[in-house]
């Protein structure tokens, strides 16, 4: 495939910070959640949707019930991928989808052949990046493949716990950029920026500086986070659990549940760009 | 055949399955895990200790019993491999032993693990206490509500038993919460998994700690037969006790392996536990693996009576060998396995776990398969002291 991936046309126009809001496709329900992401869409640089899996073992209760509350209004991988189509009918922005493996290797009787209907789908349906939370880089060979093919950017999670063997390999075959996972533990809201962060993002900042931009996420859910994420290093922010803490706190109040959402992903992008 | 000790290879596979399909922020710890085993695995010390330690708590070699009457009920020469008799009550221990001791090698100072029937945290709570290590153990509400006693054991041990509430609040959510927990807490604790399942080195690290058990049978058998049984029979949950007693026979085709899988209230409605049977293959819980799941490939909900056998996988090992044809796949249903937990407690004063009497059910369903002078080696995993709760459900106690 020749044609562009927007990811990597994003990051070729200058090297601005940038900010990665996280929905998962169908929470609430399919119609609020396309409508959820047209309301971000206008303050990130890139959508991130999570395609839900029943076991996500990287995932914080937040974004498990978020799955839960999918699957309960009848959401499944078809319709998630229908539903970005949507997405993708009105926005140019780049969209990663996030999922585990299993996800990705249903239907055909291969894993090989199955990771290619995938692949070919999410193209098809406008995705530009993925980001599977179970494939670590020593099983990725098949997946980098049908991305290959497909044009579209595997990208990897790199812990505060990766070794530097580990970070070398994966700057080899990594694509679009890094997802820093901030602490060691699931997604979920805490109330600071670690050291930790600080200290692995100016870690890993030292080996990818020409390779690939570093977005850190996990965690975050302030404007102050942010900015302290960005004054550490990092090229972008990726916010999911505060997000989606949103959506549950108004599931009875759909208007303030958009009106929340506006301010607060108005907010971060303001913190971000403050610093550009 | 030539399949001893061949398997995993470096990435932890058995063919196409197994596998380390783990969040990244783990992988350096398992990555440790298998340096650690590998270095102590092949320690004088290190198996001399494990060794005492089964031997002198645990109270092995398990018996290996012949049955008479329930082998005249059969018709065939029936052993008992006497797991039951496990300090525990359970094969459990022998993991829990020699992980906890692999744990405590590598300067771990807290153990966390899942648990379904409650046998593996009951176990995992004595090793915990034996080594004084404080310990966590996940477990769904509903596995609480039916296995209230070894909840009940767990906590005087003094481990804290964490209720999951999550997905279907059994086994398979037990160990999301318990990797969660582990994924936010490496540095103190070791994850003392269960069973041959989650990603390598599990599957590894728990089969060679289970091996004792075949060991053993092999020894004993040679003891009191002169000759190598013609079948072996163990049910599978996640299928420690089956690899544990079939690895050393594996490779004398002679012997048949047979695994029973809990067939819930019967293989055409949606309430078992059939994974190899009738599974797909998949990734859950770090391994590519038999699968009950859905088109999407979204786990489905499982159902057994007993709770050990309740899971949506199975060992990467086992998938293998089926596909080898190597091991034969069998199931037993609920109301089998009751009719088998009672007579086996009634002709030979043994009370099996429901997890065991699944083996017994298969034979009892397939005693036309064996001639009068076949040996049969049944693994009675565990005792069914733990399942009173259900049983009691099942069966007429009043007194007259
Ligand atoms: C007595 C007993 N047998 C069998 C099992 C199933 O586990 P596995 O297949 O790993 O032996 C359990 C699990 O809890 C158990 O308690």
């Amino acid at each position: 495939m020749t044609d562009s991936n927007r990811i990597l046309e994003l990051f070729k126009n200058n090297n601005e910070r940038r900010f990665m809001p996280f929905l998962v496709a169908g929470d609430p329900n399919m119609d609020q959640f396309i409508k959820l992401a047209k309301i971000i869409e206008p303050y990130a640089d890139i959508l991130e949707i999570g395609i839900p899996f029943s076991d996500p073992i990287a995932d914080g209760p937040t974004i498990q019930e978020a799955n839960v509350r999918a699957f309960n209004a009848g959401v499944n991988t078809k319709t998630a991928l229908k539903a970005i189509k949507t997405i993708r009918s009105e926005t140019e922005k780049p969209i990663v989808v996030l999922t585990y493996y299993n996800i990705l290797i249903q239907g055909a009787d291969t894993i090989e052949a199955s990771l290619d209907i995938t692949f070919k789908n999410l193209k098809e349906n406008g995705v530009d990046g993925i980001v599977i939370g179970d494939l670590p880089i020593e099983e990725a060979d098949l997946t980098l493949k049908a991305c290959e093919k497909y044009n579209i950017c595997l990208i990897f999670l790199v812990a505060p716990s990766t070794t530097e063997e580990r970070l070398d390999k994966i700057l080899k075959v990594g694509k679009g950029f890094i997802y820093l996972i901030a602490i060691m533990g699931v997604t979920g809201i805490r109330d600071t920026v670690a050291q930790i962060t600080k200290d692995t993002i100016k870690r890993i900042k030292l080996k990818t500086e020409k390779v690939l931009p570093v977005f850190v996420g996990f965690g975050i859910s302030k404007p102050e986070h942010a900015n302290a994420i960005i004054d550490a290093g990092a090229n972008g922010i990726i916010i999911g659990s505060a997000i989606v803490n949103i959506v549950k706190k108004n599931l009875n109040d759909h208007k303030k549940m958009e009106l929340e959402m506006k301010d607060f992903v108005s907010s971060i992008m303001n913190a971000i760009r403050r610093v550009n | 055949m030539d399949y001893i000790d061949k398997y995993p290879d470096e990435l932890g596979k058995f063919g196409e399955f197994g596998g380390m399909f783990a969040p990244e922020i783990l992988m350096p710890a398992l990555n440790e895990l298998t340096e650690a085993f590998n270095r102590y695995i092949h320690d004088e010390n290190f198996i001399e200790e494990f060794e005492r330690i089964l031997r002198f708590y645990s109270g092995r070699p398990t018996p290996l019993y012949y049955a008479e009457r329930y082998s005249d009920f059969i018709g065939c020469k029936v052993y008992l491999k006497r797991e039951d008799l496990n300090h525990g009550g359970a094969h459990k221990i022998n993991n829990v032993m020699g992980q906890a001791l692999l744990a405590k090698k590598m300067g771990k100072k807290k153990l966390v693990a899942e648990t379904g029937a409650g046998q593996h945290g009951f176990a995992t709570a004595i090793a915990g206490a034996y080594f004084g290590m404080p310990t966590k153990v996940f477990m769904g509400e509903i596995d609480i509500e039916r296995q209230a006693y070894n909840v009940y054991r767990m906590q005087i041990l003094g481990a804290e038993v964490i209720p999951v509430k999550s997905g279907s609040r059994t086994l398979k959510d037990a160990v999301n919460e318990g990797l969660r927990f582990w994924i936010a807490n490496l540095k103190e604790y070791h994850y003392l998994m269960g069973s041959v399942v989650g990603p390598h080195p599990y599957p590894l690290i728990v089969r060679e700690f289970q091996r004792i058990i075949g060991k053993e049978m092999k020894v004993q058998i040679l003891e009191l037969e002169g000759k190598p049984p013609d079948a072996i029979i163990a049910c599978i949950g996640g299928g420690s006790n089956a690899i544990g007693a079939f690895y050393d026979f594996i490779d004398n085709s002679n012997v048949q392996l047979i695994g029973v899988e809990a067939a819930g209230e019967g293989r055409d409605t949606n309430k078992h536990s059939i994974a190899l049977g009738l599974g797909r293959r998949g990734v859950l819980h770090g391994a590519m693996q038999y699968l009950l799941q859905n088109e999407y490939g979204n786990i489905i909900e499982t159902h057994s009576i007993s709770a050990g056998l309740d899971y949506p996988g199975v060992g990467p090992e086992h998938c293998y060998l089926h596909q080898l044809n190597r091991l034969v796949v069998g199931e037993a249903t609920d109301n089998e396995t009751l009719e088998a937990f009672k007579n086996l407690s009634k002709l030979e004063g043994i009370i099996p776990a429901l997890e065991s009497s699944h083996a017994l059910a298969y034979l009892e369903k397939n005693k036309d398969m064996f001639k009068k002078d076949d040996i049969v080696i049944i693994n009675l995993s565990g005792s069914g002291s733990k399942d009173l709760d259900i049983i009691k459900k099942h069966m007429e106690f009043s007194i007259k």
